[in-house]
């Protein structure tokens, strides 16, 4: 038995994440005044719209009496002329109100995509504001959720709440102002349903929702549970656990199905709930109404019953609706809140307004005292002081979380220091423009990003507009030329969502060649070569050395190799240079660096250089 | 790159084929079918009889009111006693309105649970665990060929969609048949005329449903991949963060997102046209109905041949359930379309063949000593780009093959072709002796352990992902595994030690760690072969020289199958295989490929300290070592 208490094996746990994000939210009015800003560009639209609104919240109501005026009147007057004619004119009517169903239709849609394209791209604006760090705290999946299911919950809230929900609470009052104007004390009577049918709805409606939102958290173990054991196959196979793993899946998927079924519970209920409720108000209105139009004293025509069926039906739907809408208007202000506080948060820093543009420059880069800490309690930088000239290359050396890529993103302007500062040929940082910066320095990462397209395309990332000689050319000076071609399409192989189809190696020489199209003064690189195997290594050694020539370089390197060259090394321990000098220098002092060096080469092994 | 096998066996699925499958399905579930059909008729009648009652109460009124009008039609010819007051008659009508109305709800509130558990507690979950378990099966070209979101849309979406014949296709036509059917005897039984004057409009209705869906399907498809676009771009700025601004992107793909977002809108208000003309349409054409009704059917009433509550107010009511039902066909077709397009590809995964499988007289192999062959084994991903040619060695038990090569020679391929992950096209392998393909799988992957270039984890607890591959291990065979892997003290540091749960996969664990997880896991079985691909690519020296230095013990006894770079690793081989381009280029061991100039001396060379370096090394220290830098020292 094994030890660890797991009371149910799983694939898969998926982890439940702490709900900050609430589902809906009361109606407020400052959230609904903003919303409403974004229609003032459309201003005529949006005038004929409300027109339309309140056109179509009579027609409805008028529709449904017509029927009973023309059963009323000639039908049970026995007058043939006049049914024939009160069937026309309804008909008309009907026509009429179809016609402005039409535009209201397609103005209130119109108006929700146009508004929905414009707070997408203000988002994405600010989302590209926001400095580097604000990537680190928000994860992907909240930035698309905001993109795609909030703006959308905004439309919803600006397309169904505002309009429909218009025509929907304007009918419910049409028509219950013609049933009062018909008859006062039969009207009495159904409103006594109305509270009812509003109040079953109301309930249910946060019912459903409940079961609904349980369904989805359920369904999300599912996928992502699939998604795992898709991309984990190579490992199950590898262990041979394709049984075990399809077992725990099939319970796993009887258990989504209980959710499944206490949905169609909650739902199942409610709309039978709901004819049932309309089958009462029929039977109220028979009986009740019956005993109004038998009574002796001033008895209520017959026609004035047909009259309240037909109009009734109208003024619940209404009420439904309104209690549907209610729900979608929380989760829609819900959406729009998020948003807005998405938009309303002000990047931890940007260029200041007056933002010196560089001039081109020559790559010299001093530090002077630079502290920094993501979180400025916890310093993660202590006091670097160290001066780069113009053409030099720089190593950073020492273990995990010793502070080199926070000090090369220091030094890209991905964040400001905390204390201290960067010049960037005698500039300080924080007064240069980060495009300027930006435009001449290139850096690769471990972890290179290639986006959809092909490889030519991700290379012309480097300059754009560059020509496909140009390509060429940059990847011929790496001397890689040859492998992009080898792959099927050669430069234009398609390359998707973190370059599948080719491999991490071919990645990083992508990701090297735009790096020298963009001819940067500045280039950083990353734990770049970590993921080419030393044979393609041995071969574009000479070309980085290539690439180096003429520019300020920080190398960030695990192969002590890369580093033997380098002008000048800083090994780095817990945010401090402990040790600075060349490659010589510092093998001759016996310290950290000559131990890390002892243990990459395992002293004696290689021997002497071969002569080649 | 889409390969041949996976399609074909869709494509040859006829749709009769697909139908004929469909109809077996939907046979297994025949008696929870039968149930839900038998409610259904109960909510049809009960309905109707709701309605009819309610025109006999404005009948009954009538008459009451108006002894000269027709006299209402009782159900069964049973009117009340003539001595009960109008009121007594009233109060029944209403009393057996809600009564039926009562019983409607309660069969509505059966009828959809019962629905629910039939569909997602038997079909879907039927559906689902087949899939599923054919899936893992299936050999990793699939994998190669199938994005992961396709794939895992056919065990969500798809095989919802599939169940759609089910409920959507067979139940859905069954109801609708039936209820048109009743709908149009009763309604015929009031007035043959009025009936087909009344219907007139019904194939018009029909038509304009159906030109209507056929239009917006494909539109909202469409838009489906317009939006999936306009995320992507988003996401992947995101995920590129670092390029994007790192190159001062900003304005381009702000361009390329506008262009996408504008694109979906342009659509959508493509869309928005068509929905707002044709559906008021629809509306419309149901409303000509009810003028004919009024019309003609006013005329009848007032020639005394139709009865105003049971006739025209029934009739409206008729009507109105009669038009939903029709507008029901468009949907129908829809889902019949539907489900034949989801269930092509669902049988696509279980008609799939299974490549790697035990054949049925395969031989068992509990203790391999881990003899591996490779016999003039050549293999391609695709046919005709050969990832590895003519590929010949021969390893002991015990022996240490390390593997070096370009990016793209082929050195993982080779790795995946020893537990069986592929098989070669042409030539084979052999483990102790036996062709890889008579040993049962199961057996000959369990005895071999890997440990891949990114090692995946699953999100779960660190114990469980170290007892993937033995989900029974105790604690105790865990901590072993763990300690040899150097895994064991960075993972009692951990929250909750090893039933700490790791989010996404680990993605909060230092690639170190995680690789020393995978190595954990591999070990956990004490497989007679082991294989690293190049497990040491992404963690600094002091890491990697710890890994490879706790390696050390647990490849002693193994056979080990090596993807390295690094010389100290090298050496240690019994065999150095150097790949390009698929074919071997030179094997040996690390001394006799060092003694002949080739590309393994130059790339070895790369990594070996220099003359200046050694001396540098080896001569008194420049300056005295402070007492922290002097620990490490030698």
């Amino acid at each position: 038995m094994p030890p660890h208490a797991s009371p149910s094996r799983i694939i898969t746990r998926v982890q439940q994440q702490p709900r900050d994000e609430v589902d809906q939210r009361p109606l407020d009015l400052a959230l609904l005044r903003r919303l409403l800003g974004y229609l003032k560009p459309y201003r005529p639209m949006r005038n004929w719209l409300t027109f339309l609104v309140i056109i179509r919240a009579i027609q409805l109501p008028l529709l449904a009496w017509s029927t009973g005026a023309v059963i009323n009147g000639p039908i049970s007057r026995g007058d043939l002329h006049g049914t024939i004619l009160g069937a026309l004119g309804f008909g008309l009517l009907a026509l009429l109100t179809q016609v402005t169903l039409c535009y209201r239709q397609r103005l209130g849609l119109l108006i929700g995509e146009r508004v929905m394209h414009d707070i997408r791209m203000q988002l994405f604006q600010h989302i590209l504001s926001m400095p580097v760090a604000f990537f680190g705290r928000m994860k992907l999946g909240r930035i698309i959720s905001r993109m795609a299911t909030d703006v959308d919950a905004v439309r919803a809230g600006v397309q169904d709440v505002l309009f429909v929900g218009c025509v929907q609470g304007g009918q419910s009052l049409v028509s219950a102002v013609l049933m009062w104007w018909i008859d006062w004390r039969l009207f009495l009577v159904v409103m006594l349903m109305a509270p009812i049918v509003w109040w079953l709805n109301h309930l249910f409606q946060s019912r459903i929702s409940h079961a609904s939102r349980a369904l989805q958290e359920s369904f999300s173990r599912i996928t992502a549970t699939l998604a795992e054991s898709v991309n984990g196959i190579r490992v199950t196979q590898g262990f041979a656990r394709e049984s075990v793993n399809a077992d725990l899946f099939q319970e796993l998927a009887l258990d989504h199905s209980r959710f499944n079924v206490a949905f169609a519970r909650a739902s199942g209920l409610f709309l039978p709930l709901l004819e049932f409720s309309s089958q009462v108000v029929s039977a109220i209105l028979i009986f009740a109404g019956g005993i109004l139009v038998l009574r002796d004293s001033d008895p209520v025509p017959i026609g004035t019953l047909i009259q309240f069926l037909f109009l009734s039906g109208i003024f619940f739907s209404g009420v439904q609706g309104l209690g549907n809408l209610y729900n979608n208007a929380m989760t829609a202000m819900a959406g729009a809140e998020r948003v807005f506080r998405l938009l309303d948060m002000p990047p931890d820093w940007s260029d200041p307004a007056d933002a010196r543009v560089l001039p081109p420059i020559s790559g010299h880069i001093e530090c002077l005292h630079l502290t920094f800490g993501y979180d400025p309690a916890k310093p993660i930088l202590h006091d670097i002081h160290v001066s780069i000239h113009p053409g030099q290359t720089i190593a950073l050396v020492g273990h995990t979380a010793s502070g080199k890529t926070t000090l090369v993103n220091l030094i890209a302007k991905f964040y400001l220091p905390s204390a201290g500062d960067i010049r960037i040929d005698g500039i300080p940082i924080r007064s240069i423009a980060s495009e300027s910066l930006h435009s001449q320095m290139a850096i690769i990462h471990q972890q290179n990003f290639l986006f959809t397209g092909s490889i030519a395309d991700n290379i012309r990332l480097g300059r754009p507009g560059a020509s496909d000689e140009a390509v060429r050319d940059a990847a011929r000076r790496l001397d890689c030329l040859d492998i992009l071609e080898s792959l099927p399409e050669g430069l234009e192989t398609m390359v998707g969502e973190r370059g599948t189809g080719i491999s991490m190696g071919q990645r990083q020489l992508v990701c090297f060649v735009r790096a020298l199209l963009a001819d940067p003064r500045i280039l950083i690189l990353d734990e770049a070569t970590s993921s080419i195997d030393t044979v393609t290594e041995v071969r574009i050694q000479k070309a980085l050395s290539e690439l180096f020539k003429g520019r300020t370089c920080l190398v960030i390197a695990h192969r002590l190799s890369t580093v033997r060259n380098a002008d000048l090394v800083l090994v780095m321990d817990r945010g401090r240079i402990i040790e600075s000098g060349n490659h010589l220098e510092l093998l001759a002092r016996r310290g950290t660096y000559s131990n890390l060096y002892r243990q990459f080469v395992r002293l004696g092994l290689g021997g002497t250089r071969p002569q080649m | 790159m889409k390969s041949a096998p996976s399609t074909a066996t869709a494509d040859s699925l006829s749709n009769t084929q697909l139908v004929l499958r469909l109809l077996r399905l939907t046979w297994l579930f025949r008696s929870g079918c039968v149930k839900v059909m038998i409610l259904q008729i109960g909510l049809l009648v009960f309905g109707l009889s709701g309605l009819s009652l309610t025109g006999l109460g404005i009948d009954y009124l009538r008459s009451v009111l108006d002894p000269a009008s027709p006299r209402p039609h009782w159900p069964l010819s049973l009117p009340p006693p003539a001595s009960w007051p109008p009121v007594a008659g009233l109060s029944v009508i209403a009393a057996g309105i809600l009564l039926l109305a009562g019983i409607r709800a309660i069969l509505n509130y059966k009828y959809s649970v019962l629905f629910s558990i039939l569909l997602q507690q038997q079909v879907v979950v039927h559906l689902r665990s087949i899939v599923f378990k054919k899936l893992q099966s299936l050999s990793f070209r699939f994998f190669d060929d199938n994005a992961s979101g396709s794939i895992i849309n056919r065990v969500t979406g798809d095989v919802q969609s599939t169940r759609l014949f089910i409920d959507g296709v067979i139940m859905q036509g069954l109801i609708m048949l039936l209820s048109l059917g009743v709908y149009l005897i009763y309604m015929i039984s009031l007035n043959a005329k009025l009936t087909l004057l009344c219907l007139s409009t019904t194939p018009l209705l029909w038509l304009m449903t159906s030109i209507f869906a056929n239009r917006l399907r494909p539109a909202y498809k469409q838009n489906r991949t317009l939006v999936d676009n306009m995320i992507r771009w988003l996401s992947e700025t995101v995920q590129g963060i670092h390029v994007v601004k790192g190159f001062a992107r900003e304005p381009e793909l702000t361009r390329r997102f506008a262009d996408a977002s504008r694109e979906v809108r342009d659509q959508k208000q493509w869309i928005v046209a068509q929905t707002s003309f044709f559906s008021p349409l629809i509306a419309f054409i149901t409303q000509i109905n009810i003028v004919i009704l009024l019309a003609y059917g006013g005329y009848l009433v007032i020639r005394g041949e139709l009865p105003l509550g049971a006739g025209l107010v029934v009739f409206a009511g008729l009507l109105q359930q009669f038009s939903g039902q029709v507008a029901n066909i468009a949907n129908l077709a829809n889902s019949f379309q539907e489900s034949l397009a989801a269930a092509r590809r669902v049988f696509d995964i279980l008609d799939a063949p299974v490549e790697i499988e035990s054949r049925s007289d395969a031989i068992s192999l509990p203790a391999i000593r881990g003899a591996v062959t490779f016999q003039n084994a050549w293999f391609a991903y695709n046919p005709d780009t050969w990832v590895l040619q003519d590929v010949s060695f021969d390893v002991k038990p015990g022996q240490r093959v390390a593997i070096v090569g370009t990016a793209g020679s082929g050195k993982s391929t080779l790795i995946s072709l020893v537990p069986r992950f592929y098989d070669p096209q042409k030539g084979c392998i052999r483990i102790d002796g036996h062709d890889l393909k008579n040993v049962n799988v199961n057996d000959l992957r369990r005895s071999v352990g890997i440990v891949f270039q990114e090692s995946f984890l699953f999100s779960n607890t660190v114990a469980e992902n170290i007892a993937f591959g033995k989900p029974g291990a105790t604690m105790e065979e865990i901590r072993r595994a763990a300690k040899i892997a150097c895994a064991d003290e960075f993972i009692r540091r951990l929250r909750n030690g090893y039933e700490t749960l790791l989010y996404e996969g680990g993605a909060d664990l230092s690639g170190g760690q995680r690789q020393r997880l995978a190595i954990a896991r591999a070990l956990l079985l004490d497989p007679a072969i082991l294989m690293m691909d190049d497990p040491t690519a992404a963690v600094d020296p002091q890491t990697e020289h710890e890994i490879l230095e706790a390696m050390e013990s647990a490849m002693r006894g193994r056979t080990t199958f090596i993807v390295a770079q690094r010389a100290s690793t090298l050496q240690k081989a019994d065999l150095v295989l150097v790949l390009d381009h698929g074919r071997i280029l030179q094997a040996g061991t690390h001394d006799a490929l060092m003694a002949v100039r080739g590309p393994y001396q130059r790339m070895v060379s790369l990594q070996a300290a220099d003359k200046e370096s050694l001396q540098a090394l080896s001569a008194p220290p420049t300056v005295p070592p402070t007492s922290t830098h002097a620990k490490g020292g030698l």
